[in-house]
């Protein structure tokens, strides 16, 4: 209640800016022509439309138009693709005027924090992708769009699960303390959920890549930010159109196991009779379908873009897949004689997904072949009929696919309301308002007959999970343009008032007569009448409160200046520290425009500095927070008893990103060729991170100190080349790609240190829990695998290590482990190339990664011939496989290179030709084919990037692993339709 | 107009009052943790601050804390490496072998145990000290003596530790050495004994008694040689007698009455730690030690974990008809491929061995058992029916997955949870009477010390009387009764056993190394992560 008082009282004050009138003169009928500059021939669709007011209109097929407008008025002429062009109407009765087309490399419109720019104004580096350059196919998650496009920017989702979303990482990593993505804004909600969005609905995103960019988001923009824009409705004609797609899904890439026939070469091996194939068992071929449909148009004065998109994926995996319905509602209005501007979003989406069992593949690819999937053994019995092995980590995968529910239901609610009243030409205020509210809820069920998922243990075990998370904003933004002689002068300035509300809660419990409930009726589990059923729930929140402004000097195009500067504060942050000062600049100058090179429409020379920070992953770090810590036995019974969970650190700040950045916009070729290379440096430091302190005198063994310096430094290089035009085939090619650079120059804090080494992450069980694989160390790169050095085999069959200190002999200890590799990329690039030819379309597109390393988890544990290995479980058989070693130790030899180019998508399409005057206007059916092929010498399921992973907590300091549950990747067909009305 | 133009500034007016009050407040609001300002507020608040104290005891049951560095580290217990499991990187064989290094996160997480204590103690001190409570002076004697029992392991384990008394004071301390904490915990202890509460009743269970704190004092005198350089067996002495003569315990007729799921009834438990599997959980040792498949024995609800075993030779010091003698019937031993006559010692309730089965009585199957190789090293004698041997095939690589007598001291509850309900014995008559015959034994008080011995065997069942004492078999009759409460490495320091080489049977790969008495290996180095937190802190001579 509280809080809405408050927003109510801000609306308020800010409406009450709002008066002001306006009176124009008499009124004549206008006609004339819009044609194209050099052909002459007409344009239909232009817009017309009298400055300043709400009377437009819209040429007709040949280009004709008339309006009413008095002498003193001023027409624009706009279409999209040419350069619009403003003329006053003067005593003329008759206004014909050409339109050149636009370098559209040189105007395209570029969404920034807080605004727009033109592309040649832009004096930082920022990368904006249009939904034409989108990847295509079916793609049911916004950041699968930018996959592979834009140079910096690495989005990976390890293996081919429908329902996980993909890893976004922005010049690699910009914390350590943070597992950090880039911050997301969709129409100026600050960390808006891309859920709520389809990618139907997505008209560009941008990419603010460097500090200068991002350093407007302030206590977020560390880790770059990502600007979506949705499509909205145009004056004119009402367009109707509707995208279908039918596809259907293949597993692509597993890892090679023995077949029964291999396996029972082996000595030791144990035939249990049949012959199965088990990662066939655990696999489909997944069906899906989407279906886009959309309304859009308006008046001069309302336009409007209605859309519904429904999505029904498979997954590969039996029993996963989701269902989601998506419902976007983009309306403005103008009103006060055209002063004013009423922009209203609202957008719903609903899913429904069967997680399914990702640890049915784990169990899939090590599971003895010759087991049978069924048995009617008495033993298996309890077991519901599936053969099971009472053998340790052993686990019938079609079991654990089948009978294991993972049900989960997703929720987006983003509405947004803007208002803007221009003043005077000049000047103009907007408030803006957005609200978010996400919910999820849960559901498991692991029934008394599955051995995996605690139900037999447990007699049948239900959970039950809801989050919530809400997210208000409330923004104030005034803008002032001038020109003061040849500079022109735009100045922004703003108030940002956000809060953040999560909550939960969670329900565990077993002990059911029957599975008939499965978790639909959780309270008949008797473990709540035993004590042993699990409830928790928690609640936090958080906010943040900022001022920011912006100047931009422009002098012709050809000397730009940008200053901008966000002071904002963070309840997260400590008593002491609770506001941070984020400024930025940078400046550009366009050669082109000084000196005359042939061909060059621009050569824009650019320099920023920037800072940026990133607030703490939670709430609550800087305080000293109590919370329960078992019970106490007290007189005879249980109380519970509360202690220390946190030290309190009331400096707790931001961690601060510096980051300069260098960078050349081109297009030359006479416009056939363009492009951008930036080169930058960013330093991080004060780093959030859990640092071990001496208890005593401290209350809790670890505080969240700001420590540490990293560099991150790199080249990124975008070019796009036109080929080929001629009249019916048209060629281009576009090429991207970065390098990557990483040092952790420092750990420490005065005293305080992480620890000059430090090793993290570890292999599992069985048998190798401490085995530490990531090594962190003060002036090296991020992300060290680590560990000892194949060097052969024992007599005794165990893998020889090699003794790197010249001690005589292995120590296993850290003097005897060298680094193995490195988990993040030196190099990654995209190639795409887009050709037509008459009506057909054909779009490919490549993209690759280099120089990363991963650690081969099923063959750091299965790949050998240990005698219990071979008798409980297959084993893995890739190139590497030597009989010789039979024992699991993790060494070098199961570090691979992971170097891979994958074909990200192949698309033909065939656009009909439609006779004017038809109601429909437009139609294309496309095929296209997602990954299907990869080049990589990586043996494992899936060579992307790994961030870091579940099972080490999602810690950023240990990437680099491929985990056993990893889910198979898959490839892609899909069929689909596109028409217009 | 005018009205208007007021209104207006009016709003506009609030409107900035308002922004300039709250719309930048930076306060954090919680709704779900507890901090500083909303918490002590009520009895009840107290009450369970002060449990805080003792249920930091909670971590005593769990593996890769104090308990399993200072069983792990004797001849009691091991962890064999099983095909690939329970290799761990190495950090088990370490403690096996003496190769103590200081950043195996064994010695860190028992580290964090015991000055996590030490500060919470510390914490409430000064937190009763501050407030005008009839109970405060209760609680705080009460709880001094709890800290010197986490001094008192503190020293035992590490030796030289830093020693903080003081709640309020930021700055880190230093190291102080084995013998000022000694002296500290000496003092405390007098200080407080005559303050503590003497009735052994339902208020008094699993808290700090007169009795307890005696207790910590008759081991520091105990230990006085080691810990010193001064032998005090007389002080030893007169401390056991006070517990004995007039402390309210006595021996239970049945040695394992005193472990069962429902232990609280003994009368020979001194201290305590209440665990429950509701209330209380963290005690798992029914998962750290039964096979996987045990499972099927006890209806548990999860899969064990295979993990820790007896040292062979440290079993067969109970079936031994020569070293504990007694009367004499069928024993498992060796490989258990059939009974045996040995000594049939009460105390064998101690372990698990011998061919298992399920709940129902049929026999218990492991799939996964180990077939014989072309070595015959590898392969299990006793198949595919699960039957714990004694025998120890090998530490590492290729432990065999039925090897090792199990832990079975505390009684497994039938459809038990990876939690056990037993309350952990902290501190036990039976231990002050033994350390009551050693003290005099010392002093060359032989007889009276042979009574003492034999009140103990007599209680075992089913052994006759020593008719000599001997260093050596009052270490064993030690072991025997004392096994895996802790309390073995300190014994074998004191008995200048600990360097020994142990595990001497065949086919034992990986010997222990082998020292002296006085090595710097009898304390365990600073943990790694302490040294880097704190530069102040000093490592123990012989880790640099």
């Amino acid at each position: 209640m509280k809080k809405q008082q408050r927003f109510a009282y801000l609306l308020l004050s800010f409406l009450m800016l709002f008066a002001g009138s306006l009176a124009y003169g008499q009124q004549g009928q206008i006609t004339g022509k819009v044609t194209e500059a050099g052909s002459g021939e007409g344009i239909p669709g232009a817009s017309v439309l009298v400055k300043g007011t709400t009377r437009g209109t819209v040429t007709d097929l040949d280009g004709s138009f008339t309006i009413s407008a008095s002498a003193q008025e001023v027409l624009v002429f706009s279409f999209i693709g040419f350069e619009t062009q403003e003329v006053t109407v003067g005593n003329r009765s008759v206004v014909n005027i050409g339109l050149s087309q636009s370098v559209q490399a040189l105007n395209e419109i570029i969404v920034v924090g807080y605004g727009t720019q033109e592309r040649k104004e832009i004096t930082s580096a920022v990368t904006s992708v249009k939904s034409e350059g989108f990847n295509q196919g079916t793609v049911n998650d916004p950041r699968q769009l930018l996959q592979g496009k834009v140079a910096g920017l690495n989005i990976a989702r390890p293996g081919g699960n429908p329902n996980s979303g993909f890893n976004v990482r922005l010049r690699g990593i910009s914390s350590i303390g943070e597992n950090a993505e880039p911050l997301i804004v969709i129409d100026g909600v600050i960390g808006g959920s891309l859920s709520t969005v389809d990618p139907n609905d997505i008209e560009s995103m941008d990419v603010l890549k460097d500090g200068s960019a991002a350093a407007i988001y302030g206590t977020r923009g560390s880790a770059g930010v990502i600007l979506v824009t949705t499509k909205s409705g145009r004056s004119g004609k009402t367009v109707v159109e509707y995208n279908g797609s039918v596809a259907a899904e293949n597993v692509a890439r597993t890892i090679k196991v023995m077949t029964a026939e291999e396996y029972l070469k082996i000595p030791n091996a144990v035939n249990l009779g049949s012959n199965t194939n088990w990662l066939e068992e655990v696999t489909r071929q997944g069906y899906s379908h989407v279906h886009n449909l959309s309304l859009a148009g308006g008046t001069p004065s309302t336009t409007y873009r209605a859309s519904i998109n429904s999505r029904n994926t498979e997954g590969v995996g039996v029993n996963s897949g989701f269902n989601q319905l998506n419902a976007r509602l983009n309306l403005s209005q103008r009103a006060l004689k055209n002063k004013a501007l009423f922009t209203f979003n609202l957008s719903n989406t609903n899913v429904d997904r069967r997680f399914g069992q990702e640890n049915a593949f784990r169990y899939a690819i090590i599971t003895n072949p010759t087991t049978p999937v069924r048995s009617d053994r008495p033993e298996d019995r309890p077991f519901g009929g599936y053969r099971e092995r009472d053998i340790f980590d052993w686990f019938n995968p079609v079991s654990i696919a089948e009978q294991n529910i993972d049900d989960r239901r997703e929720n987006r609610l983003l509405a947004s309301i803007r208002g803007e009243y221009s003043f005077t030409d000049n000047f103009r205020a907007a408030v803006f308002y957005a609200s978010q509210r996400e919910t999820d809820w849960r559901g498991q069920y692991s029934p008394k007959t599955a051995k995996f998922g605690g139900g037999f243990g447990r007699q049948g075990l239900a959970t039950i999970e809801n989050r919530e998370r809400l997210n208000d904003l409330f923004e104030a933004t005034v803008n002032y343009d001038q020109s003061l002689g040849k500079v022109n002068l735009a100045l922004l300035g703003g108030y940002s008032y956000q809060e953040f509300f999560n909550q939960g809660n969670y329900t565990q419990a077993g002990n059911f007569l029957t599975d008939a409930f499965t978790y639909n009726n959780i309270g008949a589990a008797l473990d709540f009448a035993n004590g042993l059923a699990t409830v928790s729930s928690f609640a936090n929140s958080n906010r943040l409160v900022a001022f920011f402004g912006r100047a931009n000097f422009n002098l012709e195009d050809t000397y730009l200046l940008s200053l901008s500067a966000r002071y904002e504060g963070s309840s997260r942050f400590g008593a002491n520290n609770k506001w941070g000062l984020f400024p930025a600049i940078s400046a550009g100058v366009n050669i082109a425009n000084l000196v005359s090179m042939p061909g060059v429409s621009a050569m824009k020379v650019r320099a920023s500095y920037g800072r940026t920070g990133t607030q703490p992953g939670e709430s609550y770090l800087s305080l000293l927070r109590f919370g329960r810590q078992g019970n106490f036995f007290y007189n005879g019974q249980f109380v519970p008893s509360y202690g220390p969970t946190s030290n309190p650190n009331p400096d707790l700040s931001w961690e601060t990103k510096d980051e300069i950045n260098g960078g050349l916009d081109f297009v030359i070729l006479n416009n056939r060729l363009d492009g951008s290379i930036d080169y930058y440096t960013r330093v991080t430091t004060g780093m959030i991170l859990p640092i071990n302190v001496p208890v005593p005198p401290n209350l809790f063994p670890t505080t969240q100190l700001n420590i540490g310096e990293m560099v991150n430094s790199g080249l990124e290089v975008m070019v796009n080349y036109l080929a080929m035009q001629k009249s019916n085939f048209r060629w281009s090619t576009g090429v991207n790609f970065s390098t990557l650079r990483t040092n952790l120059r420092s750990l420490s804090s005065g005293d305080l240190s992480f620890g000059e080494v430090n090793y993290r992450s570890n292999f599992g069980s069985p048998g190798q829990n401490l085995t530490q694989l990531i090594r962190i160390q003060e002036n090296g790169p991020l992300g060290q695998i680590w560990g000892p050095v194949f060097d052969g085999v024992n007599d005794n069959g165990s893998p020889k290590m090699k003794d790197l200190n010249g001690s005589g002999g292995y120590c296993n200890c850290n003097e005897d482990r060298a680094q193995l590799g490195t988990a993040y990329p030196t190099f990654n690039f995209g190639v795409n190339n887009s050709f037509s030819y008459k009506n057909f379309d054909l779009n490919f597109f490549f993209r690759g990664s280099v120089g990363h390393y991963l650690i081969n988890s099923y063959r750091g544990f299965y790949e050998n011939t240990e005698g219990t290995t071979v008798q409980n479980y297959n084993i893995v058989n890739t190139k590497y496989f030597d009989p010789r070693i039979n024992k699991a130790e993790y060494n070098s030899s199961h570090v691979e290179k992971a170097d891979f180019v994958v074909l990200d998508n192949a698309t033909v399409g065939y656009t009909f030709k439609i006779g004017s005057g038809r109601a429909v206007s437009r139609v294309r059916t496309f095929l296209s084919v997602q990954n299907p092929f990869m080049f990589t010498g990586y043996t494992g399921v899936d060579p992307e990037v790994r961030y870091g992973d579940a099972e080490s907590g999602n810690d950023p300091l240990a990437p680099g692993i491929e985990r056993r549950a990893t889910y198979f990747t898959t490839t892609i067909t899909t069929l689909g339709l596109n028409v217009s009305f | 107009m005018k009205k208007y133009i007021n209104i207006r500034y009016f709003l506009i007016g609030l409107g900035i009052s308002y922004f300039a009050s709250s719309c930048v407040d930076m306060e954090e609001e919680v709704f779900s943790q507890i901090t500083a300002e909303n918490f002590f507020k009520t009895d009840e608040e107290f009450i369970s601050a002060l449990g805080q104290a003792y249920s930091s005891l909670g971590g005593l049951g769990n593996h890769s804390g104090l308990w399993s560095i200072n069983e792990l580290a004797s001849d009691e217990i091991v962890i064999s490496t099983k095909g690939g499991d329970w290799f761990d990187g190495g950090v088990l064989l370490q403690l096996h072998q003496h190769e103590f290094l200081p950043d195996n996160p064994f010695f860190q997480n028992s580290w964090n145990f015991l000055f996590g204590g030490i500060n919470t103690c510390n914490r409430l001190i000064f937190s009763f000290e501050k407030l005008d409570n009839p109970n405060s002076p209760a609680f705080i004697a009460e709880l001094r003596s709890l800290r010197a029992l986490y001094y008192y392991w503190a020293m035992d384990a590490f030796g030289n530790i830093p020693l903080v008394t003081s709640f309020t004071s930021t700055e880190a301390p230093d190291t102080k050495n084995r013998r000022e904490i000694y002296n500290f915990i000496l003092a405390e202890l007098n200080e407080t004994i005559p303050l503590l509460p003497t009735a052994k009743s339902g208020a008094t269970y699993g808290r700090m008694t007169k009795w307890a704190a005696l207790m910590i004092r008759m081991k520091l005198y105990l230990n006085a040689e080691v810990y010193t350089g001064t032998a005090q067996w007389a002080l030893a002495a007169a401390d056991a007698e006070e517990i004995i003569n007039s402390g309210p315990y006595s021996l239970m007729p049945s040695y394992k009455d005193n472990f069962l799921v429902n232990n609280s009834g003994s009368t020979e438990n001194i201290l305590v730690y209440p665990y429950d599997k509701v209330f209380a959980g963290g005690f798992n040792w029914v998962m750290m030690t039964l096979h996987i498949n045990s499972q099927a024995t006890f209806n548990l609800t999860q899969q064990p974990w295979n993990g820790y075993q007896t040292v062979e030779e440290f079993y067969n010091s109970y079936i031994d008809p020569v070293k504990n003698p007694g009367v004499q019937g069928p024993v498992w031993k060796g490989l258990a491929l059939e009974q045996s006559t040995g000594t049939r010692d009460g105390r064998l309730s101690n372990f698990l061995v011998g061919p298992q089965t399920r709940s129902d009585g049929s026999p218990l199957l492991d799939a996964g058992v180990e077939v014989f190789d072309a070595t015959g090293r590898n392969g299990d004698p006793n198949g595919p029916p699960i039957t714990f041997m004694p025998y120890l095939n090998e530490i590492w690589p290729q432990g065999l997955r039925q090897a090792g007598a199990r832990i079975a001291k505390y009684e497994f509850e039938r459809g038990g949870t990876n939690n056990m309900s037993n309350d952990f014995v902290i501190f036990r008559l039976s231990d002050v009477i033994l350390s009551l015959a050693e003290a005099r034994f010392r002093l060359g008080q032989t007889t009276q010390a042979l009574t003492l011995v034999n009140q103990i065997r007599a209680r075992a069942g089913n052994l006759t009387p020593f008719t000599t004492l001997t260093e050596e078999n009052l270490l064993e009759e030690r072991g025997r009764e004392m096994y895996v409460e802790m309390t073995r490495r300190q014994d074998l320091i004191r008995f200048k056993k600990y360097g020994a080489a142990w595990w001497p049977f065949q086919g034992m790969n990986r010997p222990k190394r082998v020292h002296n008495p006085g090595s710097y290996l009898e304390l365990f180095p600073i943990p790694a992560p302490q040294l880097l937190a704190n530069p102040k802190l000093k490592q123990n001579p012989g880790y640099n």
